[in-house]
């Protein structure tokens, strides 16, 4: 769903289903992915935080994009130039506010380089 | 161009990686602020029937600005790392018009540098979004 998306086909990110049918995206390492040397910017892991609290929320509703009101990020380690993974939880579904959260790793899910929150508003 | 200033230096090096990526280039400076902007790309949309645009590049683009600012105030080439990053999304952006990210770094201590970003798509008085941001030096100093 959101890997049709011009964003998320621009920095790569691909969709797999998970064993208990829940979705995770996956971004792959590559060059215009780079920050600092050696590792990822930090920028391209908050898009990939982002869109994966999106897609979540896509997959709960079925229905357009809701819009973005803030979202929070903690960087908890350098992602080296690997691919990585992010998975998100719909913490709340109100009726017009959902709060949502994301993790990313990279070879070890007990090992985040990156947790989001976000909030997000439904029409 | 003094040479040995670090943010002269930043904003002479070659575009690379994701910088380039989005290219993003620096549009003014003062002694603790510094002001970049990326031009639009048809890839940053998030939905090319609606023309609405992605936060993505928004959220890197502040990146980028915010430490950037760190530097231009610091005026010292040291490692850091991004720790947190909190961004408040006022309006959609515009298709079609460049993103500008002006980064203040306010505060600095032997450790942590704290910043503020206001991001337009043009009119600086219709701000797309506001974030705050923390870095960490990385080096031992």
């Amino acid at each position: 769903m959101i890997v049709r998306t011009p964003y998320a086909q621009m920095l790569g990110i691909r969709s797999i289903t998970t064993d208990n049918g829940g979705t995770m995206l996956m971004m792959p390492a590559a060059p215009e992915l780079e920050g600092r040397s050696d590792f990822l910017y930090g920028g391209a892991i908050a898009s990939l935080l982002e869109l994966a609290c999106l897609e979540a929320v896509a997959q709960d509703r079925g229905e357009p994009w809701p819009k973005p009101i803030n979202m929070a990020f903690d960087f908890l380690r350098g992602g080296l130039m690997i691919d990585s993974y992010a998975q998100a939880r719909l913490v709340r579904v109100g009726r017009r506010v959902v709060n949502a959260d994301a993790v990313c790793w990279q070879t070890d899910r007990e090992k985040p380089i990156a947790m989001g929150r976000m909030h997000l508003l439904l029409d | 161009m003094n040479e040995d200033d670090a943010f002269e230096r930043l904003k002479s090096l070659p575009p690379r990686g994701h910088h380039a990526f989005l290219g993003i280039y620096t549009v003014d400076k003062g002694p603790d602020w510094a002001e970049l902007a990326c031009p639009f790309a048809s890839g940053f949309l998030m939905d090319a029937d609606a023309g609405l645009v992605s936060s993505g590049p928004i959220i890197s683009l502040v990146d980028a600005a915010t430490g950037a600012a760190v530097i231009a105030r610091t005026r010292q080439w040291r490692a850091m790392a991004t720790l947190d990053l909190h961004i408040n999304y006022l309006r959609p952006a515009t298709a079609g018009r460049a993103l500008h990210a002006r980064a203040r770094c306010h505060h600095v201590t032997r450790k942590v540098a704290f910043t503020c970003c206001d991001v337009h798509d043009g009119d600086p008085e219709s701000p797309i979004a506001t974030a705050t941001a923390s870095f960490f030096f990385t080096d031992e100093s």
